[in-house]
């Protein structure tokens, strides 16, 4: 099939030597590539039950059939793994070169098994010691970069921190900790190149849909990201009562007005950069003025400040500011700037910090970092990242320092299946509680556009009830195919038709017919798989939920002031989720359901779940 | 208007109830809901059940479109200790009005009888008639009487300007709305959705780009939120005094 490869470079650490592996084209039919060739190769691959800092636990990286092509955004990949901070299925998206280098290898993934028996490099194909220990994923990159497309580990991600991110040019495969996963395998960067070229099947007709959805892509349906970023949502979400503050406590912060990006744009030095082969260009970077660090720090630079600039997206600032009770903009940005140093997931270091606050001010956790401190707050990060005192438990992310806890503070850990929340407060956003409740990475806003729903007249966004299950599902299936094929999400509203463009993209890639109908039968076939990865490595139904706060606290002030969501409510709206899915009212998938996609090529037990489940 | 009935009931009164019919999809509310299962049955339907449901000795009993609902109208009420309703050009207003709670087993006993006029339940009780001036005048205000209910908007506003021909709306424009300027509010004379925004188009230079309105329709690339609450596109809305208008961008969210 035109479009693939139709093979995955595997590449064993532990005895520094790779093979290509052949993909059958049924395979890719189903999965494309993404998230959907990754969610596969990891069920193919890592052995039932793994530890995911085993050796044997993969970490792959899925291309897609689009990645080549001059279709904006389409620059991108799939980071995969077992995460350390949940249990489960994690894929993390990043966009650049990389993407582009990984498929003129000639191949749709590559895969890493074993662990080095040093901290090492992987570049031209093979291991080498490792010289860029200790630096940043920056840092390792420029010294690499004579060996093509780097993707790296910052600190954390040597110190196994349990959510340390990998990246690319600046860009992260944030979430999950599968920085964590590469550190484990001793693994700083991999370097790729290659020269392969992907065949196309109809190169005239692509170029005209290239132009099409350019087009369509540089209008009205993406100004939003490309005039103000994702940061547009501060002002508008605390408007709403919507911006989790304080560790949840609240869900409107009064110092939101300083982090707006209607007050930053114009009034604080500003540039706009894009991804590898996007048009859209939401990346802002915002300048800021680096916080003194410490009085020895200021007396050897005469109290001279550094200025630096920085990209920041809504989520790191929600998170390391107003979650953190931080309203300042200069700490603000030089926290998430930080963060990118250190590599770390900028949602889970505030929000794991942002709990730790909640239990200093409850007296259970003694020397905690305390809410609206922003003098304090870059010195947590650094000790997140190196695991020094405090900060080594903190490392471990919010579910495990709960339990380490106790005290009933997993009622307040903002975290699902202990990946921790992003910046949507459930209570005011119920569609969404839906979306995250379920989401098989955990607390996920990126494989569900929930909020879709709720922030549309068409629904009532504090009162979820059955027809919430239908809307969330909607957006999920959408998030798989896009996260497979893969376009950024920030072109969903540049379609006309959502799957009818797609299947059209893809039929002129592959030279196979895709119709809508099928592709919507793939998005769906991809959440089951996922899912079915959960299932396998021992998700039960009481893992879909939300912490007990959002169940039994009524929002105490703000626009949302009184929404409340009862866990009844949440209850009914999974039951009906899985049953619209075709799964069992309690979430586990037909026994025959995977063996229909991928006609029993899969190595999942069906011993596990609900009887007849798999 | 449910929420603005709710809001100004919880100061006066120990538990807000609102009935209504399972069909029906509520906001959230700082009230009790009670499911009427009978529908179609008619407001004394609903009474008995609120009556039912209520554990205190009087309740007063309301429609849900009062936007005029008065707080002291409703206190002096209860103050009179029996049943009671205004009366206003000769109609007794039985959706505005006192009833005992006890007095769910009488209206039980009017429906089994298939009488199902409020009025006649509070004639049992023996109500006490409370003149239109004596209610109007407990409002300490002017305006429309406090059980007055509109069909259209436009009515509604005719009688929000009658009783406050300065009354304004707080418009803001966030996000794209506002990229130029900066987050900024502005006040507008009420009127619906589609006239403030047109007035603050025409009289700001707030917002930036194409025209918010486009073919008589809110433009698909922004959305309103009322007081924070309610997400709208209906340029016909009515909006009242000091209700604050935020236009967002619909992208909300990541």
């Amino acid at each position: 099939m035109k479009g693939f490869h139709g093979c995955y470079w595997r590449f064993d650490l532990s005895r520094n030597c790779g093979e290509r592996i052949a993909i059958e084209d049924s395979v890719l039919r189903q999965t494309l590539g993404g998230v959907g060739l990754g969610a596969w190769l990891l069920h193919k691959e890592a052995p039932v039950g793994v530890d995911p800092f085993a050796p044997e636990a993969p970490l792959i990286f899925s291309f897609s059939p689009l990645v080549g092509t001059r279709f904006t955004t389409s620059a991108k990949f799939a980071v995969v793994a077992k995460s350390p901070l949940t249990g489960f299925i994690s894929d993390a998206l990043s966009s650049s070169h990389f993407a582009i280098a990984g498929k003129s290898m000639g191949v749709d993934a590559i895969v890493l098994v074993g662990a080095c028996v040093e901290n090492s490099e992987l570049v031209d194909g093979r291991l080498r010691p490792s010289e860029c220990w200790g630096l940043s994923a920056e840092e390792t990159a420029g010294r690499l970069a004579r060996f093509g497309r780097v993707a790296a580990i910052g600190v954390a991600g040597e110190q196994l921190v349990r959510f340390a991110n990998l990246s690319t040019e600046g860009r992260h495969a944030g979430r999950g900790g599968l920085g964590a996963v590469m550190g484990s395998k001793r693994l700083k960067a991999i370097a790729i190149r290659g020269e392969v070229a992907t065949e196309i099947a109809n190169p005239d007709q692509v170029d005209q849909l290239v132009r099409r959805l350019r087009k369509r892509a540089s209008g009205e349906s993406t100004a939003k990201y490309s005039e103000l970023g994702t940061i547009a949502n501060v002002l508008s979400f605390d408007r709403l009562g919507t911006l989790p503050t304080r560790n949840f406590q609240a869900s409107h912060f009064e110092q939101a007005d300083r982090l707006s990006a209607e007050n930053w744009h114009g009034r604080r030095a500003h540039k706009r950069t894009s991804c590898a082969s996007c048009t859209i260009g939401c990346e802002h970077q915002f300048a800021f003025t680096s916080p003194r660090q410490s009085e020895e720090s200021s007396r050897a630079n005469g109290d001279q400040r550094e200025k630096k600039q920085t990209r920041i997206e809504y989520e790191s600032l929600f998170a390391l500011g107003p979650l953190c009770g931080i309203g300042d903009p200069d700490v603000v940005l030089a926290a998430a700037s930080r963060c990118d140093e250190l590599g770390i997931d900028t949602i889970s270091a505030g929000a794991t910090l942002a709990f730790a606050m909640e239990c200093g001010e409850r007296g259970l956790l003694a020397d905690a970092p305390r809410f609206d401190d922003p003098d304090s707050l870059l010195g947590w990060l650094d000790d997140i990242a190196h695991r020094r005192g405090l900060g080594d438990r903190l490392a471990e992310g919010s579910r495990r320092l709960a339990g380490a806890i106790g005290q009933n503070s997993i009622d307040f850990a903002p975290q699902v299946k202990g990946l921790e929340m992003p910046g949507y407060e459930p209570r005011a956003l119920q569609t969404l509680a839906l979306g995250l409740s379920v989401g098989v990475r955990g607390a996920d806003h990126n494989r569900s556009g929930a909020y879709e729903a709720d922030f549309s007249e068409d629904v009532d966004r504090l009162c979820g009830n059955a027809s919430s299950a239908a809307r969330a599902i909607e957006t999920e299936d959408r998030a798989a195919l896009l996260d497979s094929l893969i376009l950024c999400k920030f072109v969903r509203g540049a379609f006309e038709d959502f799957y009818s463009d797609c299947a059209d993209i893809l039929t002129a890639v592959t030279g196979e017919t895709f119709g809508p109908e099928r592709l919507r039968s793939v998005g769906k076939g991809i959440v089951d798989l996922r899912k079915a990865f959960n299932i396998r490595e021992g998700w039960r139904p009481a893992d879909d939920t939300l912490p007990s706060r959002f169940l039994s606290e009524p929002l105490a002030s703000g626009p949302a002031r009184g929404a409340r969501l009862p866990k009844q409510r949440l209850d009914e709206m999974i039951e009906s989720y899985n049953l619209e899915r075709g799964w069992s009212a309690d979430g586990y998938l037909p026994a025959s359901r995977l063996a229909e996609i991928f006609e029993e090529r899969l190595a999942v037990p069906t011993s596990v779940g609900s009887g007849e489940g798999v | 208007m449910i929420e603005h009935v709710v809001s100004c009931l919880r100061p006066v009164v120990d538990e807000v109830i609102v009935v209504t019919s399972a069909e029906l999809e509520l906001p959230e509310l700082e009230a009790r809901v009670v499911i009427d299962g009978e529908i179609g049955g008619g407001p004394l339907v609903g009474i008995r059940e609120g009556l039912a449901a209520a554990t205190s000795e009087f309740a007063f009993v309301t429609s849900v479109d009062a936007p005029f609902l008065n707080a002291k109208y409703v206190e002096a009420l209860f103050s009179l200790g029996a049943a009671a309703a205004p009366v206003s050009e000769g109609h007794v207003q039985v959706l505005s009005a006192i009833y005992p709670c006890a007095a769910w087993r009488n209206a039980d006993n009017h429906l089994r009888r298939g009488s199902r006029r409020p009025l006649r339940l509070l004639e049992e009780l023996d109500y006490t008639a409370v003149s239109s001036d004596s209610a109007v005048a407990w409002c300490e205000s002017e305006g429309p009487r406090p059980w007055h209910g509109f069909n259209e908007p436009k009515e509604y506003l005719e009688a929000v300007r009658a009783l406050d021909p300065t009354a304004t709306v707080e418009l803001e424009f966030l996000g794209r709305a506002a990229n130029r300027t900066g987050p900024s509010r502005g006040r507008y004379p009420v009127g619906t959705l589609g006239e403030v925004l047109a007035r603050a188009e025409s009289s700001t230079s707030l917002t930036s780009g194409p025209s918010l309105i486009e073919n008589g329709r809110l433009r698909k690339s922004h959305l309103v939120c009322l007081g924070g609450r309610a997400l709208v596109r209906d340029l016909s809305i009515p909006l009242g005094p000091d209700e604050l208008v935020s236009v967002i961008d619909a992208l909300a969210g990541g």
